[in-house]
């Protein structure tokens, strides 16, 4: 939709890490610690790409309902704004936005299929309602520029064209999306973390070619050591955790 | 939206109306205009959706009208003040409901500007130099804008608000709506002025692209030279024959392809005239500027960037945009 990212609302709209780790006070007070949080926006991203295989979205619709979602909860609490409604909203807005709009009617129909518990079930009406509370709270940006973009070009210039290779870094950014990144970094440089792992996974020396990019190593290397520890803190992550941490958001 | 106290009805826009009004806390003016969304079991309709979003985001340079903020107003919510309607009538308007725009206010606009220069108390020509800035910052707003792969698609002066002030000139009514289709009458009847519009438009080209903005600064420009406009046509037909009359009949030559547009009729050959002799108070660079904006094949015409760069502009500080 949009050809620039440097004078998008997008990067004006940049967060520093310390502004999105913030517990809302109304979600605090029923005990939701840091951890809870993440967890629970770890789950609804999942949520989200699993809602999108069913209604046969393509990947960048997942990343931009994705990134909605994690901007919501930089503004609002989960008490108010349920995790389990503003998810598959999101999905359906950003189906818009992206222009591959999903009818409506489908989602509560998948949403069912998907999971049976009734904390879950969520009818039209109120995905439609919610929509609108939702714009509100995006204050109407939704211009997101995502890595996917540039990671062809960076992957041809970098010469890498070995398919298990680009399909490693493909997946690496897909996995981003499980954090917060989208919203603090430029996505170019989230995508160029995701291939400086790829390389060192594959012991493919790059070194030259990053040192020619006039890019701040510096801020790539730490994208890369946050996806990485993003990856040992996972294996942790049982679905029990989870179930508590939503648990604790119950009225 | 009980934050602002309408002040008066300042105008209909191609998409509704629009009003002044004041924050009841700040005492900012701002400009409310009125969108109706038409809800149906889809919600918020997509086209309105990338408008708001991409008016969202053009809006962050200066030479784009601020859009301060979006409200959501429902028909039938309570603090639906803003909305004349007929109480009695809300019932029926279930699916109804309005987003406005809050945008910064400016005081006027380059149609009145030009126009307190022509008639009124103190007739004399727009300074050479308001002229280059104004154009120049034009050129900026422009480029902005089809930079984002956006396009205005209904330039003219009535849409250029006008900081007198501090001389600044910014562009509004940024295509709000119907993204493919050139509107003939707008909502509430107005005609809108074919006046800016570009040939390839005007003979029913589906495929235009930037180059239509472009006539339409060009057009702009002379006016502000001429304090009347270029092409005053009446209907489409005298809209292309003022162009050719000035221009000369377009060639396959000049422009191939025309020949072969939806509209293209056999018209009478005029020859080019000399187009200096219609803006004889512009310099010969800005004679030279304006040839390039109103070159007929769309694709021979200047970009909105490349403009910013004419020697026309040498003489401008460029550093104070």
């Amino acid at each position: 939709m949009a050809a620039n990212f440097w004078t998008s609302s997008h990067y004006k709209q940049l967060f520093d890490q310390e502004e999105v780790d913030v517990v809302h006070p109304l979600d605090k007070e029923k005990g939701i610690t840091l951890e809870d949080f993440k967890l629970i926006k770890m789950h609804m991203a999942n949520y989200i790409g699993k809602l999108a295989q069913q209604v046969k979205v393509r990947q960048r619709v997942v990343a931009t309902a994705v990134a909605y979602m994690r901007r919501v909860y930089t503004r609002k609490s989960m008490s108010e704004y349920d995790p389990r409604l503003v998810a598959p909203t999101c999905l359906y807005l950003a189906s818009k936005a992206e222009e591959s709009t999903v009818q409506a009617r489908l989602l509560p129909f998948f949403i069912k299929k998907l999971y049976s518990d009734d904390k879950y079930r969520y009818e039209i009406k109120e995905i439609l309602e919610m929509e609108m509370k939702i714009l509100e709270a995006l204050n109407y940006y939704l211009v997101v520029f995502h890595p996917y973009r540039s990671l062809p070009q960076f992957l041809q210039d970098a010469g890498i064209n070995d398919i298990t290779m680009i399909q490693l870094t493909w997946g690496l950014v897909n996995d981003t999306y499980r954090m917060d990144l989208i919203l603090i970094h430029p996505p170019h440089l989230i995508a160029l973390a995701c291939i400086y792992i790829a390389s060192a996974y594959r012991e493919k020396d790059t070194t030259a070619w990053f040192e020619e990019l006039r890019v701040d190593m510096n801020v790539v290397k730490n994208i890369s050591m946050e996806i990485l520890d993003f990856y040992e803190s996972h294996r942790l992550i049982t679905d029990e955790k989870v179930t508590a941490a939503f648990n604790k958001l119950k009225p | 939206m009980e934050k602002y106290e309408k002040l008066e009805k300042v105008g209909e826009g191609t998409y509704g109306k629009v009003y002044k009004a004041k924050d009841k806390v700040t005492g900012q003016l701002v400009a409310l205009k009125k969108t109706r969304l038409e809800m149906d079991e889809e919600g918020v309709p997509p086209t309105a959706l990338r408008e708001v979003s991409l008016l969202q985001m053009l809006s962050q340079s200066l030479y784009v009208v601020r859009l301060l903020s979006v409200e959501h107003v429902d028909a039938n919510s309570p603090n639906s003040n803003l909305d004349d309607s007929n109480p009695s009538k809300r019932n029926h308007n279930n699916n109804k409901s309005n987003l406005y725009l809050v945008f910064e206010y400016l005081d006027t606009d380059l149609k009145k500007f030009i126009d307190s220069h022509r008639k009124g108390a103190n007739p004399r020509p727009l300074s050479p130099s308001l002229i280059q800035s104004f154009l120049f910052q034009l050129c900026k707003g422009v480029a902005h804008c089809h930079s984002h792969g956006v396009l205005h698609r209904d330039l003219k002066p009535q849409n250029l608000l006008l900081d007198q002030e501090k001389g600044i000139l910014k562009i509004a009514d940024l295509g709000l709506g119907r993204a493919f289709t050139v509107p003939l009458k707008s909502y509430t009847h107005e005609i809108v002025t074919l006046w800016y519009r570009a040939p390839e438009v005007l003979l029913g080209s589906t495929h235009y692209s930037t180059g239509v903005d472009m006539w339409s600064v060009g057009c702009i420009f002379a006016e502000m030279s001429r304090r009347q406009a270029l092409f005053p046509g009446d209907s489409e037909f005298q809209q292309l024959l003022h162009i050719f009359r000035l221009l000369g009949t377009p060639t396959e030559e000049q422009w191939p392809g025309v020949t072969a547009l939806r509209d293209w009729h056999v018209y009478p050959r005029w020859e080019p005239q000399n187009l200096s002799r219609a803006v004889p108070s512009l310099v010969p660079e800005g004679v030279d500027l304006l040839s390039k904006m109103l070159k007929y094949d769309p694709a021979e015409r200047i970009s909105a960037k490349a403009a910013m760069e004419h020697p026309y502009f040498d003489s401008l500080d460029k550093s104070q945009f």
